[in-house]
């Protein structure tokens, strides 16, 4: 009889035991796999994300194309031209002209948007306006496909800066090592709609800037002109 | 008796927590995995993805075989001219200042993650992160020390990158990137270096015990942008 109970309880002691066993094990594995999952992973987009990263994909092979055929016809150029140092010289200078563009060493023109920022005038609380505003702002343009930018006509070329100076007589904003003062006009050279619409509409920067409390005008401009980088750009490090 | 009735108790709240646990895993993983989707265009979708993924790829490849050539061709046509040789150079080092050429020399690597700090004993969660606007400031910092090239998560920062946020991730020139963000700038490495004074962004960021670090190093390699700019709107004038 007491045996009995004895080894009732040993099989029912053996039995929990594996039974927990087994449920910590299932919890385990499902740890696991919540852990491997990773969100950025293809197998995990959903519908509409996965149309946004097809688009992306799809207009970045169509330029890598676009651009390989240029590059080939260019070569193909190159070979015939060989003997002719006048026809060469050609080549070499509108690549040359392509990469100065892309520098800023050359005046730009094109559609786009003009964007005036300044202080209201008769508010006494609101803070200035801040070089990182400046920043941000610029971030937003060329996110929204702006080709050519400018603060008070200082270009923003790849090397820019755009930094406050705290003085003893107070602070102002310096972009490429110049100083520039409000109003700030910041050109875009651009498509106008993206560029615009980056800007207005929920969560837009202009918007969030027009809630602090600064004064900010978004004019359209089919002939927008921007003119190069006024300074030397020069390297030392780099190889 | 008693004892045997606490027991079963005591088993029985303890199966019941954990099959509770179990449910609420699978149903955690249903939710976020949909590797077995039931829906044929996503499926479709993904596919269209991968494709495109990989016709890029290989295009990208082919282009950077013909961008070699043309180089070798366009030096092989103006070797023999001293004007023209000096454009020839003036191209290669632009393509270097505008991020379409890999480049090496001495500088800094930073490298910013995420706080250790336990989210609960935190005010704001949100001071424990690093944001776009982060990377945003200290690569403009960097600018401002006289950086020559710069790039974040290996994405070489060109004229037309953008640091925006996208929601727990980073977007730069289109691509996603996450803490740990490591940027790698060239520049005189003393005064890239500087970043770290007390006032300057990295010190704040510091403040907010986001892990800050910084090395100096003679030998930087940054990688080429993996893109193509390409002007559509802006057109060049006397």
């Amino acid at each position: 009889m007491n045996k009995n109970i004895k080894k009732g309880k040993i099989t029912m002691t053996i039995t929990i035991g594996i039974a927990c066993f087994v449920l910590v094990a299932i919890m385990f594995m499902q740890f696991k796999i919540v852990n491997q999952t990773d969100i950025t992973s293809i197998e995990n987009m959903r519908e509409t994300e996965l149309r946004t990263e097809l688009a992306n994909w799809k207009s970045k092979y169509e330029e890598t194309n676009q651009k390989y055929e240029e590059t080939t016809s260019k070569i193909e150029e190159y070979k015939q031209t060989k003997e002719s140092n006048e026809e060469t010289e050609k080549l070499v200078d509108q690549e040359l002209e392509q990469v100065n563009m892309l520098l800023g060493k050359t005046n730009v023109e094109g559609p786009g948007i003009e964007i005036t920022i300044q202080e209201q005038e008769n508010a006494e609380t609101e803070g200035e306006i801040k070089a990182y505003n400046l920043l941000i702002l610029v971030d937003a343009l060329k996110a929204a496909g702006a080709e050519a930018i400018s603060i008070n006509e200082k270009r923003i070329i790849n090397m820019s800066d755009i930094i406050d100076i705290n003085g003893t007589y107070g602070s102002f904003i310096q972009v490429n090592g110049e100083r520039v003062l409000a109003p700030y006009v910041i050109k875009a050279i651009g498509n106008q709609s993206y560029l615009e619409s980056a800007l207005i509409g929920n969560g837009g920067y202009v918007d969030e800037l027009k809630t602090t409390g600064f004064d900010v005008k978004i004019n359209k401009n089919d002939k927008i002109e921007i003119n190069k980088y006024n300074g030397e750009i020069k390297t030392k490090y780099i190889q | 008796m008693q004892n045997k009735k606490i027991i079963s108790i005591v088993l029985g709240i303890m199966c019941f927590l954990l099959t509770l646990g179990i449910f609420v895993q699978i149903r955690t993983v249903n939710s976020t995995n949909t590797t077995v989707s039931q829906n044929y265009e996503e499926n479709n979708l993904r596919a269209d993805v991968l494709k495109y993924k990989e016709r890029y790829e290989n295009k990208y490849k082919d282009l950077e075989k013909a961008e070699a050539e043309l180089e070798k061709e366009r030096q092989d046509s103006t070797q023999n001219n001293t004007e023209l040789e000096q454009k020839e150079n003036e191209i290669k080092q632009g393509n270097k200042i505008i991020g379409l050429a890999e480049v090496t020399g001495p500088g800094v690597i930073i490298t910013l993650s995420d706080s250790k700090r336990d989210a609960s004993t935190a005010l704001d969660i949100s001071s424990l992160l690093v944001h776009d606007k982060d990377v945003l400031s200290v690569v403009n910092e960097l600018k401002n020390a006289g950086a020559e090239a710069i790039s974040v998560n290996d994405q070489r920062i060109v004229p037309t990158s953008s640091i925006l946020c996208g929601g727990n991730i980073v977007n730069i020139n289109g691509e996603k990137v996450g803490s740990p963000f490591v940027i790698k700038a060239i520049g005189l490495p003393e005064q890239l270096a500087g970043l770290e004074r007390p006032g300057g962004y990295l010190y704040w960021l510091e403040e907010a015990t986001i892990e800050v670090d910084v090395k100096k190093s003679n030998n930087i390699t940054i990688p080429k942008y993996t893109g193509v700019i390409s002007y559509e709107y802006a057109k060049s004038v006397e």
